[in-house]
């Protein structure tokens, strides 16, 4: 180097959130190997969708090169699915996910959100208006309605091909868990999404704990962990869901949370950050971040004790709120590893997103789809008769490509599969 | 023709999406990985099939319009920076046209990513030899731009070693074939003469390139050195013996202590003073007396201990760790600057120390990770740019590290490349006869000088143009 330096220039946002997550930019040395690592940019190929670009914007509006107001950056901060793979490719440590919240936050002080993103934040953050929409949802997927319509064409068909693979493609009997509870209390997140359209995988959620020696407590008044609400920019009402979701578990009186749904697991060990700044709650959000756990964790650790056989073809699709932003990597393969005959095939990219990032998918379709398509060609090489997958978004885009894609390959969350092996041996 | 005008024109050949003319979409494309240049282009265009690319090229040339090539923009000397013309971002040609395993070459369009090369012929036990540490992410057409070498280059050869034919686009779109996929280099050497041209000389449409045989054995060492002095010395000591290492490079505690806080940890030791990464290849038969060897110089130079890989996935860590080192080191301070300078071998214990006391002097943190076997230098820096009087400090601490290696008989790069920011130096170590007649060989390339310009020589070296200074 001969001539030039980096220089620092003054800030144009004070007191912003994006303002004070200035330390966080300054980790990114732009040496480009986030790029190969982000499904945005591997669909789009610009640098403005890529991780190292969009720091690239966001220190532009900390030092007011460019304008809160631009629509360009706004899109291009918009595309960003969140799903922090990133952040494992960055040696310098750029706290991604961070960074992202804080530009959204920044951003929906000065923008109102798009209608269906008001929409659907709104609706998760009244249980009243969550339960109608799910019900709806359940009773359109049972008697067939989902189906019917999942062959639309565009959003509208896509969202219920979503809800059509919410159901369970296996066969699974009743049994009743047993175990010692030696390992502990613990209380499981039912949440939004999953007790609305996966209540079988929470009931599955505490079978397979107890099969493996914890006790499980009921955590009244838990509800939806506020993820969708903190990425999409809406800090305030993620605040205080996790206010109500805190005072929830403290009460339970369980040493540890369990986790099914990963997003919301990532989501949970960040309260601490979340509720940094409220002097009353910062302390009792640390505490409870620090007893969460992927519900895969606490398996892993235990063995997980072995079923009774399932010989199905499946493989494992690593979600981004697991690998990424919990790096938990190993844990849900242990899970599936404790069936037997379960025949187990690698998927290629399994780290990579599938596109459905919370609200993504009904945000940016074109993007999501475009992010989609490599996965579900990726899911056909494997020839797997199930994609094995633990949070319920991703669930439901990869199934909803598969079935508008005409596969028959279906979509599960290990957990059931782990509990329809037990239900084996107990039967 | 007007700016808009231009990008409707562009956008006539690879659709709208692949143009973009608004500034707050091109200040992403203001800096490449050396973040301390910030030159925005006019407009970026994208073109997705050779095709595309040349109509692009060729309506440049029509219009006379200046333009610059840009890879995947990792680039450490502000190469890929278009100062208000025409950025040409060739990401978006990533195929890999044909892979000919029996005899051993592959031929790329230039956005392909150097490891994706690597690992679309896996399958035939073949791989890309020049492995620059940003592999994971650097084009072949910008390495090809660079003369990209990497930690196996030592025994393996540089990007040049590697690229047998070309096929270039030149500035007024005239299309050529350099070198021939057969490797015979009948004529002159004209392959010798694009590849390091740094975007000057046009564009690569494709590359030829050499794919290497997989060793049949490797080992990966570790040695670790309670001084900096005698990981050098023992550096020194290894050529001198006649070993060629496939590999042999340096890191010091600084910098070992930044990889460990990284998701890349590989396990260095922190409290060493530096360590030395060294890989042997070849034959199974007879490997393990060289790795004996190389053992044995070490731990008579003093190393502490010899660690040996004892499996893929502990050599991939202790090179993961190594390849990621300059990204890591973003956590230590606010900014970074790098340099890159060669020397040689026989200099190393001594400049090192010279480094050491210009940032003692100075009271900054030097952190050294290096092509030590080939004695190219990266001495980086961390700071706080927001701080001027250490951003002066490491001002003068650059140009005194520069001035220590060409005093010791080095160069002012190894494999970064002269671009922005080294063009200063260009009339310190060439004379002007020598910087003319780089200027008259551009000239056959590109006589307009519309090929990424203000690049590498500096303009007042060429005599032809301070002559009519009119033209320029
Ligand atoms: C972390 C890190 C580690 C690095 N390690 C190494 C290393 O070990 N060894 C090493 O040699 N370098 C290294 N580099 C530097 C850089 O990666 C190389 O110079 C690489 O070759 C640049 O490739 P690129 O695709 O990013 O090119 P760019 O940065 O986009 O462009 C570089 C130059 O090539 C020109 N160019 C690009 N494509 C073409 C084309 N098709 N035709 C003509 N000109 C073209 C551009 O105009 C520009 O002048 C490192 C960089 C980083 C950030
Ligand atoms: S979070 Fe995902 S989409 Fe967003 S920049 Fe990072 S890798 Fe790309
Ligand atoms: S990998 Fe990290 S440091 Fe490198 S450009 Fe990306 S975010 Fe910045």
């Amino acid at each position: 180097m001969s001539g030039s330096l980096p220089t620092a220039k003054p800030c144009a946002i004070p007191d912003t959130p994006l303002a004070h997550a200035m330390p966080g930019l300054d980790t990114c040395v732009h040496c480009g190997f986030c790029l190969q690592a982000c499904p945005t940019y591997l669909a789009l190929n610009d640098e403005n969708d890529s991780p190292r670009g969009r720091i690239v914007l966001m220190r532009a509006l900390v030092e007011g090169d460019l304008s809160l107001d631009d629509p360009a950056v706004q899109t291009h901060i918009d595309r960003c699915l969140g799903c922090r793979g990133c952040e494992s490719a960055c040696p310098s440590g750029v706290p991604y996910g961070q960074l992202l919240e804080a530009t959204r936050a920044t951003l929906t002080a000065r923008r109102p959100l798009p209608a269906v993103v008001r929409l659907a934040l709104g609706v998760f953050a009244r249980p009243w208006a969550l339960g109608t929409a799910l019900a709806m949802g359940r009773l359109a997927r049972g008697t067939g309605v989902a189906s019917l319509l999942a062959g639309v064409k565009g959003r509208l068909g896509f969202a219920f091909a979503m809800l059509q693979s919410t159901a369970l493609p296996i066969k699974r009997k009743n049994y009743t868990a047993r175990g010692d509870g030696s390992r502990g209390s613990v209380a499981v997140l039912q949440g939004c999404v999953m007790e609305g359209l996966f209540a079988g995988t929470n009931r599955a959620t505490a079978r397979v704990l107890t099969v493996n020696d914890y006790r499980v407590v009921a955590a009244p008044g838990e509800g939806c962990c506020g993820a969708l609400h903190a990425h999409a920019g809406d800090l305030e009402t993620a605040r205080t869901l996790a206010r109500r979701n805190i005072a929830a578990f403290e009460k339970s009186g369980a040493e540890l949370v369990a986790v099914n749904a990963s997003g919301c697991g990532a989501m949970m060990k960040e309260y601490g950050h979340l509720l940094h700044d409220d002097p009353a709650w910062r302390e009792r959000a640390e505490r409870l971040a620090s007893r969460v756990r992927d519900v895969s964790e606490l398996l892993a650790a235990a063995g997980p004790r072995p079923g009774a056989a399932l010989p199905l073809h499946v493989t494992y699709d690593a979600p981004c709120h697991l690998v990424h932003a919990q790096h938990i990597s190993a844990p849900p393969l242990a899970v599936l590893r404790a069936i037997p005959e379960l025949q187990l095939t690698p998927l290629v990219d399994a780290d990579q997103c599938c596109g459905s990032a919370g609200i993504y998918n009904l945000v940016e379709p074109e993007t999501s789809n475009a992010v989609l398509a490599p996965k579900l060609a990726h899911v056909a090489e494997t020839g797997a008769a199930l994609v094995a997958t633990g949070n319920p978004g991703c669930l439901m885009q990869i199934g909803a490509g598969l079935a508008r894609a005409g596969s028959t390959t279906r979509v599960v969350h290990p957990i059931d599969l782990l509990d329809a092996s037990y239900a084996r041996r107990d039967a | 023709m007007s700016h808009d005008a231009l990008g409707a024109a562009l956008a006539a050949i690879v659709g709208e999406r692949q143009v973009l003319v608004r500034p707050s979409e091109l200040l992403v494309y203001a800096t490449d990985g050396l973040p301390g240049y910030r030159k925005q282009p006019g407009i970026a265009v994208f073109p997705r099939t050779r095709d595309e690319l040349v109509q692009v090229v060729r309506l440049l040339a029509r219009e006379g319009v200046p333009f610059v090539p840009r890879g995947a923009g990792t680039g450490l000397s502000g190469g890929a920076l278009a100062d208000g013309s025409v950025l040409l971002g060739l990401n978006r040609l990533t195929r890999v046209l044909s892979v000919d395993a029996e005899n051993r070459l592959a031929v790329v369009e230039p956005g392909v990513v150097n490891v994706h090369l690597t690992r679309a012929v896996a399958p035939y036990g073949l791989h890309y030899a020049p492995d620059p540490s940003s592999q994971a992410a650097c084009t072949i057409g910008g390495n090809v731009a660079e003369n990209a070498g990497g930690p196996h280059c030592l025994k393996y050869g540089v990007t040049l070693n590697h690229v047998v034919a070309l096929t270039v686009i030149l500035p007024d779109g005239d299309i050529v074939t350099l070198g021939s996929a057969d490797g015979e280099r009948d004529g002159y050497d004209l392959v010798g003469c694009f590849v390091g041209s740094e975007g000057c000389f046009g564009v690569a449409l494709d590359a030829t390139v050499r794919l290497t045989r997989n060793p049949q054995a490797v080992r990966t060492l570790l040695a670790d050195f309670t001084s900096m002095d005698a990981a050098a010395r023992a550096t020194s000591a290894i050529i001198a013996a006649g070993i060629v290492p496939a590999a042999l490079e340096m890191m010091d505690q600084a910098t070992i202590r930044a990889v460990e806080a990284s998701i890349y940890a590989a396990g260095y030791p922190t409290d060493a003073a530096a360590v030395l990464l060294m890989e042997l290849d070849g034959l199974e038969a007879g490997i393990d007396v060289d790795v004996e060897k190389l053992r044995t110089i070490c731990l008579d130079g003093g190393a502490r201990a010899v660690r040996i890989a004892r499996d893929e996935g502990e050599r991939t860590r202790l090179w993961q760790g190594r390849k990621k080192a300059f990204g890591a080191m973003g956590r230590i301070s606010s900014h970074l600057v790098v340099q890159d300078a060669v020397i040689p071998r026989t200099r190393l214990p001594e400049v090192l120390r010279l480094i050491a006391q210009i940032g003692a002097a100075e009271r900054l943190s030097v952190c050294n990770v290096f092509h030590a076997g080939d004695g190219n230098l990266h001495p980086n820096i961390p700071y706080n740019a927001n701080d001027p009087d250490e951003s002066a400090r490491v001002h003068r601490a650059m140009r005194a590290i520069m001035r220590a290696c060409v005093d010791a008989g080095g160069s002012v790069t190894g494999e970064h490349g002269i671009g922005l920011d080294k063009i200063d130096y260009m009339p310190r170590i060439f004379s002007p006869e020598s910087l003319d007649a780089m200027c008259r060989l551009r000239a056959v390339f590109d006589p307009a000088r519309r090929a990424n310009p203000g690049k590498v020589v500096p303009v007042r070296s060429c005599r032809e143009w301070t002559q009519a200074p009119a033209t320029r």
